[in-house]
């Protein structure tokens, strides 16, 4: 006999009333959802092996707990398959962590999306898009995985725009943003691999993140030329000061182009570090940094970020096309941190 | 008549009582505890409406205490430092 769900039920004449429901409940991201039945709810708990009152997380500065039962609700409005939702509890664990601090980038102004990186087997057998589109639509299992973590922020943790959710700007990534890294084409050790999992494993990454900051470099055939450009644009972006953490992400043609010259990802970290760090006087005669500018102010200078650990380098996005992006992270490291958690999957 | 039923995706709200200290019948001499929040200019707002306290309320001495970010309740720390020297604090959030 499984364990009952305690959610209150609501009873309705049809599959239209139902979705005209969720919307006067004020239960949607503003798009129709999936009506929750309790069939569709129990596969969700089922596919991952877990007790509806499972506590997924607790976020201790909002006082509340997601289970295992809300989260499956969402995943179901959102129209996640079965098989996605334990990657939405991962992800949960994520953004429930305490380096991830959730009520900064839960409530701030400055408007942060969550930004979940997938790693591992899981991606590829769940059709993860790491190609083409990157952060766009075409993709069943990006769009709903991301759009049920909106939605639990919404609906469990509270984070509703215009009230607790109090972004100035937002940004599209708010509705979903879920990528996977191209380990099948990547030189490169993928992101999980380097913070400590192994390459069998599957992860989520979550950054509380801006949007993604696209450039160009149709010009160069070296991994200087390209990460020169990054670089420069880069460097003012994102809230300067605050040294948040940063993903950057190599499509194809670039990450072709870098890997070429045996470049790993801890050297264009290096690299990009060292080249994207502001002169206090630049700082200053911006508006950025206070104060009036003092004798050495030149040649002082402020990095982007604290270390070049604090960028996450990652594969993604699709074959052609001299593009690539870099995704400046919410606020900065101190409030709050990127969070990778395992992806489990009952044997 | 109804065909379908569907789950509340919501929690109820945790209600949690709080115990407040009462107020103080006058700020007379009282140590106030200033809580800046890290944001630019909160310790320049807050050490002027300490400047008020004194000079139009009497309060006594004012003290700055920082917490490690914004985003984050005030640490355990600065709460028993803030606890054992101060009568009254100042706290609040803003951009």
């Amino acid at each position: 006999m499984p364990a009952s769900l305690t959610s209150r039920r609501y009873a309705v004449q049809d599959l239209g009333h139902a979705i005209e429901l969720c919307f006067e409940k004020g239960w949607t991201d503003g798009l129709p959802v999936i009506p929750p039945t309790e069939a569709r709810v129990r596969a969700m708990l089922d596919t991952a092996g877990l007790e509806p009152d499972r506590e997924i997380a607790f976020v201790v500065h909002r006082n509340v707990a997601v289970t295992a039962e809300k989260a499956a609700i969402n995943a179901v409005m959102a129209g996640c398959r079965p098989e996605y939702f334990p990657v939405v509890v991962a992800a949960v664990e994520a953004i429930g962590d305490p380096r991830w601090a959730y009520h900064g980038p839960g409530t701030s102004t400055a408007g942060a999306g969550v930004l979940l990186i997938v790693n591992g087997p899981v991606a590829r057998e769940l059709d993860i898009n790491a190609g083409d589109n990157l952060f766009g639509p075409g993709w069943r299992a990006n769009l709903t995985i991301g759009r049920t973590i909106r939605l639990i922020m919404r609906n469990v943790c509270g984070s509703r725009p215009g009230t607790l959710d109090r972004g100035t700007l937002g940004h599209p990534g708010k509705l979903s943003y879920v990528i996977a890294e191209n380990e099948t084409e990547s030189p490169w050790t993928p992101l999980h691999v380097e913070r400590g999992f192994a390459a069998d494993q599957s992860t989520v990454t979550a950054l509380a993140a801006e949007a993604p900051h696209q450039f160009y470099n149709q010009l160069s055939a070296t991994a200087e030329g390209v990460l020169t450009t990054l670089a420069d644009d880069m460097r003012i972006s994102g809230n300067v000061m605050g040294q948040p953490q940063y993903a950057i992400v190599l499509a194809g043609e670039h990450m072709r182009t870098v890997a070429r010259e045996g470049w790993q990802k801890a050297d264009i970290r290096k690299f990009v570090f060292a080249h994207t760090q502001n002169s206090h006087s630049h700082l200053k005669r911006t508006q950025r940094m206070a104060g009036a500018i003092q004798p050495g102010d030149e040649t002082r200078m402020r990095p982007l970020v604290e270390s070049p650990d604090d960028i996450l380098v990652v594969a993604a996005g699709g074959r052609a096309g001299a593009f690539s992006a870099y995704i400046p992270g919410w606020g900065s490291k101190r409030s709050s941190q990127s969070v990778t958690k395992e992806i489990r999957r009952p044997r | 008549m109804s065909t379908l039923e569907i789950l509340d995706p919501t929690v109820e709200t945790p209600k949690t009582v709080i115990a407040f200290v009462p107020r103080p019948d006058s700020l007379q001499g009282k140590r106030i505890g200033l809580i800046e929040n890290t944001k630019f200019n909160s310790d320049r707002l807050l050490l002027k409406i300490g400047e008020i306290l004194k000079a139009e309320y009497g309060a006594g001495e004012t003290r700055l205490f920082r917490k490690h970010n914004s985003s984050v309740p005030a640490h355990r720390e600065l709460i028993d430092e803030l606890t054992a020297a101060c009568d009254v604090m100042v706290a609040g959030i803003g951009d």
